[in-house]
């Protein structure tokens, strides 16, 4: 009996060699439930209070800092202590509070807006569910299932450890984003079911948008997809791992400078995949009200809130897993592996969670210096900059693999049977870097003496004259 | 053409990284606690708060030294926030011995300090009105509906503010009645006391006993000037006529403004 490596070595782990039914059914539940569970719910709720804290220190406020436990804990007490009088549990509750390390953790947390999520979270909960009057009813209620359930599917392909998978495809960069694409189904349907024309503008301009920007999206993870010869996420980030200390040389970002280019094309399109300022049309407060969520309110609210953090989880976790060496150490590698399967899996997990963290800051960060784009100029970007760069970057790597003597031969999955790693060495590095970044600066300088220093505005009110 | 496009594509990212510059140089700011949120946000309830400006329409003071009780700013106050009494002194005028601003009422019009004809109700720069506060709050306090009407002295008053501000589990029993009997903390009246009751009740005792004594000396004075012109001249009876005219003055002269 196989269930793929993971649902094995699991339940060989919890129930001793040969793996027992009580052990794969264990081992099913917790590799299902426990990514899931432990990190991206976690983080897509917090992404909130994140984003809320950055955004306020990149413009020279607190965020939410002030909303405190007291209240919670103070019923909680009452609950707890009921046999007691009034002025006991009181006693109790201050005194519990005023422990070093009680009072401390409160602290903490509220100078980082936990109370105010969690305050937020309660709101939500009890707010009314509105359907319009001119709404269509069943499709007004479905959008926002569709929308989570669009958000989560692809993490089933996504590798959160070695053995932490959910389901071993063999096309798992292929499964994520056409599942994905659900999404977008979930943005035209609430559009359309809230009766409503702003909304259902929003719903047009989102699909427009995902549609469009699946190319480029595509076109990145083709590029990948090229250079190590497997749609498998799990084998992808397999091939990145390099023996020694330095792990990180191995990442796909540093092999070639086509695939770092790639890499910033799938991290663009994909902040345009899920509706992220600068790439925000389907909401564009400023023109739409709010979009297609517009009409929505109380928990279905929440969830389309949810899934455009989770998306963006998703968008992190996959440009860790096709470009930053997925769940490994960026240093020194060889001690996690030989620790047993749980710990292992714990670490690895912890690592992963770290990366796709630091590219949700990283899209916070974009979201609260840019502006938002005109409709016109998204669809531009998208197929006058970010499809021809990628038809470059993979251009570039289609030479240099040629160049390099590589081979792709998969089998009829594109997993590799066997297939020697495409290892360049250190002077192929240095050839595969310098020569396409020296092509590059003297395209750029070209183009700057005869463009000049004139914003393109400015070029076009003086008559074309730099 | 393609060149046009490369440049472009290298003026968006400069500028892009020049966005994030920026906003990265905001956020360490920030972080590390220099420049950034501490430069530009007051932490208002853990740090002083900043007045505005001198213009700024704050709560009402009464200087009860100089008031003259005469509702000239109850009768102009749209909302109808001033309760107020007055006793007569030992020169026979009238002072404030309750002066009390329904400051949960008051909409800050500044309407009675206009018509205030002595100058004695002025708007303060003070704006909080925190019960519990030492310096704003010590006359302010939260009454209930029936509570209103109680008049406070200047003992009582000092009494409350001191009791108020101690928590409720020292007090004595004795003490915790008193302060319930005039205060209520879930009251919907936050009362500005500025009156004080002019007298405690030995001063009152003492300033009722000096304007009597003052009064009977001058009706002697009165009558023994009366005697002697009586005495001198008795022809020229209309000169003492005017003078009922002018007895009641002291009485009405407070109100006069008013009308």
């Amino acid at each position: 009996m196989s269930l793929g490596s993971g649902v094995d070595a699991l339940a060989a782990w919890l129930s001793g060699t040969p793996a027992s039914w009580w052990g794969i059914l264990i081992a099913i539940l917790l590799l299902w439930v426990a990514p899931l569970l432990l990190v991206v719910f976690p983080v897509a709720a917090v992404g909130q209070i994140i984003e809320r804290k950055v955004a306020a220190a990149m413009q020279r406020r607190y965020g939410p800092n002030t909303v405190g436990f007291d209240g919670p804990l103070r019923f909680a007490f009452r609950i707890a202590f009921f046999f007691l009088p009034r002025a006991k549990q009181d006693r109790l509750f201050s005194g519990f509070c005023g422990l070093p390390v009680i009072r401390t953790v409160l602290r903490v947390a509220t100078r980082l807006g936990l109370g105010q999520l969690a305050a937020d979270g309660v709101k939500m909960l009890g707010k009314e569910d509105l359907v319009p009057a001119g709404a269509d009813g069943a499709v007004f209620r479905i959008a926002p299932y569709l929308a989570l359930l669009g958000a989560f599917l692809p993490f089933c392909a996504v590798p959160f450890a070695q053995h932490l998978v959910m389901l071993e495809v063999p096309v798992g960069a292929l499964y994520a984003i056409s599942v994905s694409g659900i999404t977008v189904m979930a943005l035209l349907m609430a559009g359309w079911g809230s009766g409503n024309k702003f909304s259902l503008l929003g719903g047009m301009r989102a699909v427009a948008q995902v549609v469009s920007y699946e190319i480029p999206v595509g076109l990145a993870i083709a590029g990948v997809v090229l250079w190590t010869g497997s749609l498998d996420l799990s084998t992808i980030v397999g091939q990145q791992y390099r023996p020694g200390v330095l792990t990180f040389t191995g990442w796909n970002l540093l092999q070639s400078p086509f695939l770092a280019l790639l890499a910033g094309v799938f991290f663009l399109a994909g902040l345009a995949e899920c509706q992220r300022t600068p790439f925000d049309m389907a909401e564009a407060e400023s023109e739409l009200v709010s979009g297609f969520n517009t009409e929505y309110s109380g928990l279905r609210w929440g969830m389309f809130a949810m899934a455009e953090y989770t998306e963006m989880i998703l968008v992190g976790a996959l440009f860790s897993t096709l470009f930053l060496g997925g769940y490994q150490s960026p240093i020194g590698e060889e001690w996690i592996v030989q620790l047993p399967v749980f710990l292992e899996s714990l670490v690895h997990l912890t690592i992963f969670a770290l990366k796709f963290v630091s590219t949700l800051v990283l899209m916070v960060w974009i979201r609260w210096t840019l502006p938002r784009f005109r409709v016109d100029q998204v669809m531009r970007l998208c197929w006058l900059t970010l499809v021809p760069l990628c038809l470059v970057g993979l251009f570039g790597i289609a030479v240099t693999m040629v160049l390099a003597g590589g081979t792709t031969a998969g089998d009829a999955y594109g997993r590799l049977a066997a297939r020697e790693r495409l290892d360049l060495g250190i002077v192929g590095h240095l050839v595969a870097w310098l020569v396409p970044l020296a092509l590059g600066a003297a395209l750029v300088v070209a183009a700057r003496k005869k463009h000049g220093q004139m914003h393109p505005a400015l070029r076009q009110l003086s008559g074309g004259q730099a | 053409m393609i060149l046009g496009w490369v440049n472009d594509i290298w003026e968006g990212v400069t500028s892009f990284v020049t966005g994030m510059r920026t906003t990265a140089r905001f956020f360490t700011e920030n972080v590390r606690g220099q420049g950034g949120g501490a430069a530009v946000t007051r932490q208002y309830p853990q740090q002083p708060a900043q007045v505005v400006g001198e213009r700024v329409r704050g709560h009402l003071f009464n200087e009860a030294k100089i008031c003259i009780v005469c509702h000239a700013c109850d009768k102009v106050c749209p909302v109808d926030c001033f309760s107020m009494e007055g006793e007569r002194d030992e020169n026979n005028k009238i002072r404030a011995s309750r002066f009390d601003i329904d400051l949960s009422k008051c909409i800050y019009c500044g309407l009675c300090v206009r018509a205030c004809p002595t100058d004695s109700l002025s708007m303060t720069t003070a704006f909080e009105l925190d019960p519990h506060r030492e310096d704003v709050g010590r006359y302010l306090f939260t009454r209930n509906a029936s509570q209103l009407e109680q008049r406070l002295d200047a003992p009582t008053v000092e009494r409350l503010t001191a009791l108020a501000n101690r928590p409720r589990e020292e007090l004595t029993t004795e003490e915790r009645a008193f302060v319930d009997a005039h205060l209520d903390t879930q009251g919907r009246h936050l009362i500005g006391m500025y009156g004080l009751g002019y007298y405690t009740p030995e001063q009152k005792a003492a300033a009722d006993a000096e304007r009597e004594a003052k009064k009977k000396a001058k009706d002697a004075a009165a009558a023994a000037a009366k005697a002697k012109a009586a005495a001198a001249t008795p022809p020229p009876a209309a000169a003492p006529a005017p003078a009922p005219k002018v007895e009641p003055k002291p009485a009405a002269g407070p109100e006069a403004p008013a009308s």
